[in-house]
């Protein structure tokens, strides 16, 4: 069978469609530089939707990121948030939310402080932006109002009775309910569907309905994250006009609703930018001999090659395969970058999971210069064109830390400056 | 059936073979993403994390007898969301395999009997001599009502013609004026085709049977057919599978193609872009809206994004920017319509309807009047689910829009118009 080959031509080439790599392909787009983005599937689809940029340091919770940010500074000169600058952290955080915001996503602008945000388990975590969809349960907690957070028949991993349970002590007003999703008759009821189903106006009008008579008096009504997948701002106003009450979402276990929402968004608009995007594909080779790098991938179709003047490793940490983990030692397998990691095994973990310290294996990864460019063996740059962004950079612990979108969307921010600096030389 | 008794691979072994290289089954989250995002999911108690899970514990005689694997249209959408890259629709073909052929869907059995009773291999049964005189029959018809084309050619066997155009027998067989409109665009771009007398059917139901052996004796008829005429490009129409069954069987089998495989679509959009196939949306003074079903077939499961691209630029252009909607999700992410993997054959209806529900909801959400699409099975489902569910809309192959746009569509290829598009052509 007579195939031609497939070549996509770019000047920077992102490898992973997480957080950092697609915030990446925003910053790249935004300053006119030819970028093409390939990966797999990713962890996008597991998030809560939260954007935080530090929320745990010191042994506590942070309320004021920006200060703790600045102590990072002093104390981990090699986290990879210490090299930038809280102005660039703002204006990159500002940047990527307004790109979101414009595609039918919006997010509340980063503040001083970090907002107390709802967790599906009925604890609060911090972050700096959240989903406006999810805006008002930090209104109603703070005004302790009166609530009805609503559970759904058959939704796994969503408990209104625990997240009440949980919340009750310090707001005496909140109350929940479990209720039937309109038109599900039976068995598992997954929130992507839920959500796909409230973007017909039909199916809104029946919930709302349903809403109505749950909530009683409630000001206020708290739902899993199910507002629909493609401009919920739209759904939630609807929803509220129906029902007379504000709301506002939940994040809910994975696969969530808010993950799938960013992923579907960037796969739509990035072509429509001119970004070149092989979605859930990952590149298999990278090829730095030539006088561009080339990366192999395929998708259904067969075999592409992407051919670049630099490129971008995004590709996150064991999950998405960033980073691989044998019994002894851990590696980074595309472009054989030496990995920083615990001296053996034994220091991989500590006696206890819960133990306050963290464990070491969570600090293990790339090492960069200060233009994100990731070292090689010799502690010299690996190769001129390779940069780096996201959690697979090494001295951060992004779960403990809560610092995972900080990472990612700074550090791409960076890095991306760094690759407009190289290809303008 | 014992499959424990069969030297078939288990379940197990063949889900370790599917998973690329490094991967495992222990570092499967069990998230869910697969379940979450498939319209089968919940159909006879099972959804494709269960299928696996199952897989892994070893429980093949469940899963050799279950008949979800008929209401799995194996469209990939599982797959292509899994961070393991699981190929869940291969299992299901192997799962289909294991069936005798008495407990099979009938539907589909008979489907593929049908494509390999003639050399035509046409699902219906269409033999070549009644194609080519539907062919003549329809053309003279043509040339004598439509006095813009009294010249207008349908070759068939012609030799060294760039084109091999396959031919969905839906048209021959039942609606045969629905071909004319593709050979008047063929005409104004001055295209080089040609149809064949053999093999110039487009169905393929015997893959969906689970028969590996039959699926190769049909696509062994179509490459010889083509390779015989010598055309440069075999040029698929508007039918979804007829792509995919050809596309991965000359992978698999490593058949000799000595020709491109090429889709309509991909076409449409290079002759307008070349001003060729001068279409625009002046006609749609109205206002009427437009959606796309993205066929697995050719989208997912085949070409990706670039012809999800080209159907849109061809789909804008042809109705204006305004009028145009998408489905969401939409290209690679669409959801199957219930109407691939012989579910439409398979006499199913009630489970096809109950899957087609998300495809009504995505197209509800549109709010739009028509849907565009190049595939006759997205095209029968769409238009099935929307009289059950009560949608207003109707289903428009690309072809009749086209021919619409350029004030070409003869008064009898207008089955498919709304009042609104027949009100534009008195």
């Amino acid at each position: 069978m007579h195939t031609p080959p497939r070549t996509i031509t770019a000047d920077l080439a992102i490898i992973g469609t997480g957080l950092a790599g697609t915030a990446a392909a925003v910053f790249a787009s935004n300053r006119k530089i030819a970028c093409a983005i390939a990966g797999n599937t990713g962890a996008l689809a597991y998030t809560t939707g939260y954007f935080d940029l530090l929320g745990f340091f010191d042994g506590r919770f942070v309320g004021d990121p920006w200060e703790a940010l600045a102590k990072l500074q002093q104390t981990t000169p090699q986290h990879p948030l210490a090299g930038i600058s809280s102005g660039d952290v703002r204006r990159a955080f500002t940047e990527f939310i307004a790109f979101i915001g414009d595609n039918g996503i919006t997010y509340s602008q980063p503040g001083s402080d970090n907002l107390r945000a709802l967790t599906p388990a009925g604890t609060l975590k911090p972050t700096l932006c959240l989903p406006a969809t999810m805006s008002k349960g930090v209104e109603a907690i703070s005004r302790k109002a009166v609530c009805t957070i609503c559970g759904f028949h058959g939704l796994k991993g969503f408990s209104a009775n625990q997240i009440a349970a949980n919340l009750q002590n310090g707001w005496p007003k909140i109350q929940a309910r479990q209720i039937q999703f309109p038109s599900h008759l039976q068995g598992e009821l997954y929130a992507e569907v839920a959500a796909r189903s409230l973007e017909v106006p039909a199916n809104r009008k029946l919930l709302a309905r349903i809403l109505e008579s749950e909530a009683g008096q409630s000001e206020y009504i708290g739902l899993p994250a199910i507002l629909g997948i493609h401009r919920p701002d739209n759904i939630l106003e609807d929803l509220e006009q129906l029902t007379g009450r504000r709301i506002f979402e939940i994040p809910t276990m994975p696969p969530s609703v808010p993950g799938i929402r960013l992923r579907e968004m960037f796969e739509q608009q990035f072509p429509q930018r001119g970004i070149a995007m092989v979605p859930q594909q990952r590149i298999e080779r990278l090829d730095f001999t030539g006088e561009k790098i080339a990366l192999q991938l395929k998708d259904n179709h067969g075999p592409i090659t992407i051919s670049a003047k630099t490129a971008l490793l995004a590709t996150g940490r064991f999950l998405s395969g960033g980073l691989k983990a044998r019994f002894d030692s851990i590696s980074e397998p595309l472009a054989g970058l030496p990995v920083h990691q615990p001296s053996s095994r034994e220091q991989w973990y500590q006696d206890e999971y819960l133990d306050s310290r963290g464990h070491e294996i969570h600090q293990a990864g790339i090492d960069c210069d200060a233009s994100f460019r990731p070292l090689g063996k010799d502690g010299t740059v690996f190769d001129p064109r390779l940069f780096s962004a996201g959690i697979i950079l090494a001295h951060q612990d992004w779960i403990r830390q809560r610092c995972g979108a900080g990472v990612a969307i700074a550090t791409a921010y960076r890095a991306v400056q760094a690759v407009e600096d190289f290809l303008a030389e | 059936m014992d499959i424990t008794k069969t030297a078939s691979p288990s379940f197990k072994e063949m889900a370790l073979k599917l998973l690329p290289a490094e991967a495992s089954f222990d570092a499967c989250l069990t998230c869910g993403l697969c379940s979450s995002g498939c319209p089968a999911s919940g159909l006879e108690n099972m959804d494709p994390r269960k299928f696996i899970r199952m897989a892994m514990l070893d429980m093949d005689q469940e899963l050799a007898s279950t008949p979800w694997v008929w209401l799995c249209t194996q469209c990939r959408r599982c797959y292509h969301v899994c961070p393991m890259s699981i190929d869940i629709a291969q299992l299901v073909f192997f799962a289909r395999g294991l069936w005798p052929e008495e407990d099979k869907p009938q539907g589909i059995v008979r489907s593929c009997q049908l494509t390999r009773s003639t050399d035509s291999t046409s699902a219906m049964g269409l033999p070549p001599e009644d194609f080519v005189f539907v062919v003549e029959d329809v053309l003279e018809e043509v040339r004598s009502q439509q006095p813009r084309f009294s010249h207008l050619q349908a070759p068939i066997d012609k030799k060294g013609a760039h084109f091999f155009v396959n031919q969905n027998s839906r048209e021959p067989m039942s609606e045969p004026e629905e071909m004319a409109p593709l050979w008047k665009i063929f005409d104004i771009v001055g295209a080089d085709w040609t149809y064949s007398s053999k093999a110039w059917a487009a169905e393929n139901f015997c893959m969906f049977s689970g028969d590996e052996a039959a699926w190769y004796e049909i696509i062994k008829k179509r490459v010889d057919a083509v390779n015989e005429l010598g055309c440069k490009v075999w040029l698929n129409t508007e039918c979804g599978h007829s792509y995919f069954t050809m596309w991965s069987a000359i992978n698999r089998f490593g058949m000799e193609a000595d020709f491109q495989l090429e889709n309509l679509v991909s076409y449409y959009a290079r002759w307008i872009r070349e001003g060729r196939l001068p279409v625009n949306s002046d006609w749609n003074r109205k206002g009427i809206t437009f959606t796309v079903q993205d066929p697995c077939q050719i989208v997912r499961k085949a070409y990706g994004e670039s012809i999800a691209e080209d159907m849109r630029f061809v789909a804008r252009t042809l109705v204006g920017e305004e009028n145009f909607f998408d489905m969401q999700p939409n290209r690679s992410a669409n959801y199957c319509c219930g109407g691939g993997g012989g579910f439409l054959q398979a006499g199913m209806t009630e489970h096809r309807r109950a899957y087609g529900r998300r495809k009504f909801d995505q197209i509800a959400a549109t709010e739009a009047c028509y849907v565009l699409t190049p595939c006759h099975n997205c095209h029968s489902q769409i238009e099935d689910i929307g009289h059950h569910y009560q949608g207003g809309y109707h289903v428009i192959h690309f072809w009749t829009l086209i021919c619409l746009s350029l004030g070409i569509l003869g008064e009898n290829e207008r089955t498919y118009l709304g009042d609104d598009l027949l009100a534009l052509q008195d």
